[in-house]
């Protein structure tokens, strides 16, 4: 039988509870909530009228404004009262009335008013559940198919005009602050360094319904004005440098003399150890920390040393085994490691004599011992590498290590002697990450490493180039102020997007000026000034209207500096580089077609990385995937962190390719890497890198919906979550959020034997059938059975308990969805519209930064239209985007 | 950045203790001002105490039991000290003995490692990457920091943070950062009564000026906004006219001399080497800054876990040499009473501590200043190096409303005790019984002091037992 552990309760409550109140409907009102989609594809579908659509394709808003007023005029006010009220009376009100309407909506408090009234939002709703056919309920309704169609044509109508007469008002706004991932990226690129500046300001608290960056919900406190201050200090002082190129050192580390360090004791060939290539011995690879006996010293090198040739193989290697702490290779490194600075690691190494196929990986972590229990063990690079070398043709692989990125560093260097207890010492340690396959296979996945080097700190300039991005050559000067009028003038360019205007200099400078006498030299009191410019206003906050040029701007057009903005955040999650401002600043960005090849440039840059992680982790709700505990959740390391990759991994194969939007949904090919399609159980994939592999025909996945991480965020940790399943596909990608599940209730009582021995989907039926969960729950379980050949981490199953499974289930509207395939073919065959549309939507909401309201409709059905029109494809989607009314309106 | 203990200057001290960071720079009034303040207003403080190692738990049937039990004989009101904490008698009914609190997430770490989540209660696994998060004492001082001259006071008798998994400091950041702990007392009391912060003064004044000039840039910025932008852009403008507030505040800490505290208690610098002075003197230094309202927050830890610091050698009060030894040496005969006799020291320092405080009128005019403070005395070990059945005293607060005079025995009879003489260790054994979640008395207590929580480490549920 199923795990007790189910509760439908819980299950229902799978987006939080929300308490029955008029606080629910005022909030989905207000904010106008995410546009329900349901009705939408019929919308598109129908009223899109020739007319109109050229209206909007040639830009002429005055045209169609006329349009809509004319079209507005002919409504009739009276024919609400007269003809449509009764007949909601009459199908709606017995349920839907009163203190204790029935899903806390009122049909007799609607106002009718689309246009300025405030229940737009309900309307969309009602207009969905009338024209699916799911209201009212058809068991208890004498509503007859010509009345339903004589509300669903005055409410489409409605709808319509009240698109048309919103979109021109000026009542949605863009501005808002950085989020916490784009204000570090802005700063990374400012910089030119890849390290992370954000330290402790607190995660974005964003609304479960939203994105991160939505304008609304983005707020500022004292705290976060504090912090910007001090981060942004931080990040200078870390980004800048004094005084002369610090020396640098240099620890060597071959193998045969590690062996000496390491002692007598022989080895198993099947353990870890240090191989004599000469007699063939074998020697045992162990480390203590006490003592630092196993330290190696440094020399103090030229700063031409980093790049320099490695000596030559040497007499030992050592051998190394997939495995942890005892497995893995300690090189330890004393007290003298710099504070600051990139720690270069070099290793020279093959794979072992008798490996097969699979490429061995190898991972790099920081760490330190001091006593018996005081150790820290962190990955100092998140770059796992492939041995690829053959033995015998050794090959050097190189980590750069940024010293300052380590979280952890030795508190007793400088407080002890090497030597002493506690240890002042630090090490590397290189793991071979390789997982171990069950089954004695003859192929070693053994790593061959014959030479460690270290070189620390290496600058491949002096002063390094992020110093640079600070302080230009050409701002030296012999005057102070001069000086710094010259340094302000470029960074506030680059900072604030545009050159600054004499005033903003001004008085920078004479901030400058105030504070420089308190500071001890020149540097420290311009980078106290420079903080303020990264705690500025103007460098927290986007897409401020801007009233510098009104006239050669019409109504609520972007300007060409916000237009480069706002594609910055999208593609980048950035700001702007210096092509995108001279674009601006001449006045390109009108151009579709240079929009068009700015899209192409931006997302052939690895920045445009972060709109694929950023988005699709926000628009699928990824989130949860961060909590898990591999652990405690049955999931190892590179599992988990393969299936938080998928999604975006596949996300930026299709953008590659401008696959259809409709691959989400289903496609025959996949993109995994080695653990995660031992996972799916593919063969012949090897190695870390995610890459595209294309399924044989009757293959269970392909797609976001048999992904491991959706079906295991929308499990319960031991067994599949229907519902929960169910309620993440109507949310993230049909955008038909189902209502929240009412206060009370009633729980599963799973002390009744009855209860007890119903399969899942029994017992889910049986909740169903319980009055206060019925409405729901037949539009949400279907959707969640239909995925029940899939485990709580996402494998593939056949039987549950012995007995084969049963996953077939019927919608509302009576089509029947007969399993993930079922499902798959339903979608793709009947709701492409739909997903095509959301998927805009979603989209949208995250390229404006902003919640879409009614008066984007209209812009969203033209997008989705020109992307229907073009095949679908991912990419076209973010062109026809970028290149809409939509994206370039505020 | 490498800790230079015995160099540890007053700035990386601030900057470290201070408050979490934003010390002397954050305050609401001078302490003049606060101590006039009237019965209501009396400040409410937390010092939280910990000692490591754990303390006696013989057998039953052992002759050691009777008498050199940590823990107190009986329970509710009914209950007995025994040698070990007799000298908790006459503070009997402003304290509370707690047994059978625990953390979850660590019950089966090694006693060696466990003070770092004392009171953070932080999953900390045994190897790998290490995260811990705030504690108990700074989320109070986030609370009441700016009301007070130092946001907190962070100690410990090996000072600086020690390293992940050995911390030599209890207290830890928003972030999970070590907030290196002060172990002189002579710069204990340098710092809150002699000198004045001229490098904080000077970044005081470098933060007026650019909130002066950040004030400028939003209100540049605001003029071209459109309406509905500008309810936006507000945000900011008060945020920043807050910061500035904040600022006006902490300059006049700066500007105000340091409050007299009288004769400084000790000469010379005093170290572990003359173990009780040096105890009794940086309990002293809580003392000193609670009665001048120097900070409200305040922590120490009076050894590291598994000896190897200077703390070990606080067994020398008593007549031994090392106090870890002390645990293991309870398989020998006598060893019961010898970790009795030391850890009989330790109460007798916590116990002169709490009536200090109960002998002082508090200065708002309300009760002693014991019954304005809240008092955390214990250590996360109870049997050998088992990190369940933590052995906890809770004193004063009675104007916080807790109630005392009790022992709340929730282990149950058959708590793990016992000397280890080789095998698997205790701690390695299956749990039994759960003990209640230290998080729930956290809670309370943080209730108490007047932060608004339901929660602590993620983790609901109170203890109103605690409460009168």
């Amino acid at each position: 039988m199923f795990p007790t552990r189910f509760r439908v309760r819980r299950c229902a409550c799978a987006r939080g509870v929300a308490r029955r109140s008029k606080s629910v409907k005022h909030f989905r009102v207000s904010g106008e909530g995410r546009l329900g989609v349901g009705p939408i594809a019929l919308l598109a579908l129908c009223l899109v009228t020739p007319g109109l659509a050229g209206a909007q394709d040639g830009g002429r808003e005055g045209d169609s404004a006329d349009e809509t007023v004319a079209a507005a005029s002919d409504r009739d006010p009276g024919q609400y009262e007269t003809a449509i009220k009764p007949l909601l009376e009459r199908a709606c009100f017995d349920c839907h009335s009163g203190e204790y309407a029935e899903g806390n909506f009122r049909a007799d408090e609607l106002d009718a008013d689309l246009v300025d009234g405030g229940d737009a939002a309900w309307w969309l709703e009602v207009y969905a559940v009338l024209s699916k056919g799911e209201m009212p309920p058809p068991e208890s309704s004498d509503l007859t198919g010509a009345e339903r169609v004589r509300i669903v044509d005055w409410l489409s109508a409605e709808i319509q005009a009240a698109e048309q007469l919103r979109k021109g008002r000026g009542d949605r706004s863009s501005f808002r602050r950085l989020t916490r991932y784009e204000y570090n990226h802005a700063l990374q690129d400012l910089f030119g360094v890849p390290w992370t500046f954000v330290g402790d300001l607190p995660e974005e608290a964003s609304a479960e319904d939203g994105f991160e960056n939505d304008a609304e919900s983005l707020r500022m406190s004292v705290k976060q004005v504090e912090a910007y201050r001090r981060l942004a200090a931080e990040a200078l002082r870390r980004v800048t440098v004094r005084g002369e190129r610090p020396p640098l050192k240099r620890w060597t580390a071959p193998m045969e003399q590690a062996v000496r360090k390491a002692g007598p004791d022989q080895a198993p060939a099947d353990r870890s150890h240090y191989l004599d290539l000469a007699t063939g011995a074998r020697t045992k690879m162990d480390w203590r920390y006490v003592g630092a006996k196993y330290a190696f010293a440094p020399d103090d090198v030229p700063a031409s040393a980093a790049e320099s040739s490695l000596p030559e193989p040497g007499s030992h290697v050592a051998v190394v085994y997939p495995g942890d702490r005892r497995a893995a290779l300690t090189v330890e490194l004393g007290d003298e490691l710099p504070e600051e600075g990139t720690l270069r690691v070099r290793v020279r190494a093959s794979r072992a004599e008798d490996a097969g196929e699979r490429l061995p990986s190898l991972r790099l972590d920081f760490g330190f011992q001091a006593t018996n229990e005081g150790a820290s063990l962190e990955r100092a690079s998140d770059r796992i590498l492939s041995i690829d070398a053959a033995h015998g043709r050794s090959k050097v692989y190189q980590w750069d290590v940024p010293l300052g990125e380590l979280r952890h560093r030795n508190a007793y260097r400088g407080e002890t002697r090497l030597g002493d207890q506690p240890s002042p010492s630090e090490f590397l340690r290189f793991t071979n990450a390789t997982r171990e396959r069950g089954g004695a296979g003859s192929d070693s996945p053994a790593i061959l490493i014959d030479l460690v080097e270290v070189t620390a700190p290496v600058y491949d300039e002096w002063p390094p180039h992020s110093h640079r991005a600070v302080f230009p050559e050409s701002a030296r000067a012999d005057d102070e102020t001069a000086h710094a009028r010259a340094v302000l003038e470029s960074f506030m360019t680059r900072a604030w997007r545009r050159p600054p205007a004499a005033r903003d200099v001004d008085r920078k400078l004479r901030l400058f000026e105030r504070l420089r006498p308190g500071c001890d030299d020149f540097q420290q009191a311009i980078v106290e000034v420079l903080a303020t410019v990264l705690s500025s206003p103007k460098f927290l906050y986007v897409l401020a209207g801007e009233s510098g040029a009104p006239e050669e701007q019409r109504g609520d057009r972007l300007s060409q500096h916000e237009l480069a903005t706002r594609l910055s955040l999208f593609l980048w999650c950035s700001l702007p580089d210096d092509e995108l401002l001279d674009l601006a600043a001449a006045g390109r960005l009108d151009d579709p077609e240079m929009l068009r090849r700015e899209v192409d440039r931006m997302l052939a840059d690895p920045r445009a990385d972060r709109f694929a992680e950023q988005f699709v982790q926000q628009w699928l709700k990824l989130r949860p995937l961060e909590y898990l505990r591999p652990a405690d959740d049955g999931l190892d390391e590179a599992l988990l962190d393969a299936i938080k990759q998928e999604p975006a991994a596949l996300f930026g194969e299709m953008l590659r390719h401008d696959a259809s939007v409709l691959e989400f949904l289903d496609a025959d090919y996949t993109v995994v890497n080695e653990r995660l399609a031992e996972h799916y159980g593919l063969p012949n994939v090897r190695g870390d890198r995610f890459r595209r592999v294309p399924l044989p025909a009757g293959t269970p996945r392909g797609g976001l919906l048999t992904q491991a991480g959706p079906l295991t965020m929308n499990s319960d940790g031991t067994d599949s979550h229907p519902v929960k399943r169910g309620v993440w596909l109507l949310t993230s990608l049909l955008n038909d959020p189902p209502p929240p599940p009412p206060p009370a209730v009633p729980e599963i009582d799973l002390s009744d034997p009855k209860i007890a021995e119903l399969t899942l989907k029994e017992r889910i039926e049986d909740h169903r059938n319980q009055a206060a969960c019925l409405s729901c729950h037949q539009k949400i379980d279907p959707w969640g059975i239909a995925f029940e050949h899939y485990d709580a981490t996402g494998r593939r199953r056949e039987l549950i308990d012995g007995e084969p499974i049963d996953a077939a289930s019927r919608l509302p509207s009576a089509d029947r969805l007969d399993g993930m395939e079922g499902l798959k073919r339903y979608l793709i065959e009947n709701r492409d519209d739909q997903f095509v549309r959301a998927t805009v939507e979603n989209m949208a909401a995250f390229a404006l930064g902003r919640r879409l309201g009614f008066g984007d409709r209209a812009g969203v059905t033209e997008v989705a239209q020109r992307v229907r029109d073009s095949g679908d494809g991912l990419r076209t989607m973010v062109t026809s985007l970028v290149t809409s009314e939509l994206f370039r309106s505020r | 950045m490498a800790f230079h203990l015995d160099r540890l200057d007053r700035r990386r001290f601030l900057r470290g203790s201070g408050a979490a960071l934003a010390l002397p720079l954050l305050g609401s009034a001078p302490p003049v001002v606060a101590a006039d303040a009237g019965g209501p207003d009396a400040p409410k403080r937390l010092a939280c105490i910990y000692f490591p190692d754990g303390v006696p738990m013989p057998l039953r049937e052992d002759p050691a039991f009777e008498d050199w039990s940590w823990f107190p004989h009986g329970a509710g009101t009914e209950f007995r000290f025994t040698k070990c904490t007799d000298v908790f008698e006459p503070l009997r009914n402003d304290l509370t003995v707690l047994s059978g609190f625990s953390h979850p997430e660590a019950r089966k770490v090694h006693g060696h490692r466990n003070a770092d989540q004392f009171l953070t209660a932080a999953r900390i696994r045994r190897e790998g990457a290490y995260e811990n998060s705030i504690s108990l004492d700074q989320l109070y001082a986030e609370h009441v920091g700016d009301a007070t001259r130092f946001s907190s006071l962070v100690m410990s008798t090996d000072g600086g943070t020690g390293t992940p998994r050995n911390a030599q400091t209890i207290s830890f950041n928003r972030a999970g950062r070590a907030i290196p702990a002060e172990r002189s007392p002579k710069r204990l009391f340098d710092m809150l009564f002699v000198k004045s912060d001229a490098d904080a003064a000077r970044r005081l004044a470098i933060s007026e000026s650019a909130l002066d000039d950040l004030l400028e840039d939003a209100h540049d910025l605001r003029r071209r906004l459109s309406v509905e932008d500008r309810g936006r852009l507000d945000e900011y403008l008060d945020s920043v006219r807050e910061a500035e507030r904040r600022v006006q505040k902490a300059k006049r800490w700066v500007d105000a001399p340091p409050p007299a505290a009288g004769r400084p208690p000790v000469d010379q610098d005093l170290s572990p080497d003359s173990p009780r002075e040096y105890v009794r003197a940086m309990l002293e230094m809580i003392y000193l800054a609670f009665k001048t309202d120097s900070t409200r927050v305040a922590t120490y830890q009076i050894g590291r876990e598994n000896g190897a610091g200077v703390s070990d050698r606080l067994a020398r009060a008593v007549g031994f040499n090392l106090a870890h030894q002390l645990t293991h040496d309870t398989k020998r005969p006598g060893g019961w009473k010898n970790l009795g006799i030391y850890c009989r020291f330790l109460n007798e320092e916590f116990a002169r501590f709490a009536t200090r405080l109960k002998e002082t009128p508090e200065p708002s005019g309300a009760g002693s200043m014991l019954d304005n403070s809240l008092l955390l005395f214990g250590s996360a070990s109870s049997a050998f190096h088992l990190s369940r059945n933590y052995p906890l005293v809770l004193a004063g607060g009675r104007n916080l409303g807790f109630k005392h005079g009790r022992y709340l025995n929730y282990s149950g009879a058959d708590s793990i005790r016992g000397a280890w003489d080789g095998g698997p260790e205790p701690y390695s054994r299956a749990i039994t019984n759960d003990d209640q979640p230290l998080t729930r008395v956290f809670v309370t207590m943080l209730r108490q002091l007047g932060v608004d929580t339901d929660r602590f480490a993620g983790a609901t549920g109170d203890f109103p037992e605690l409460l009168s």
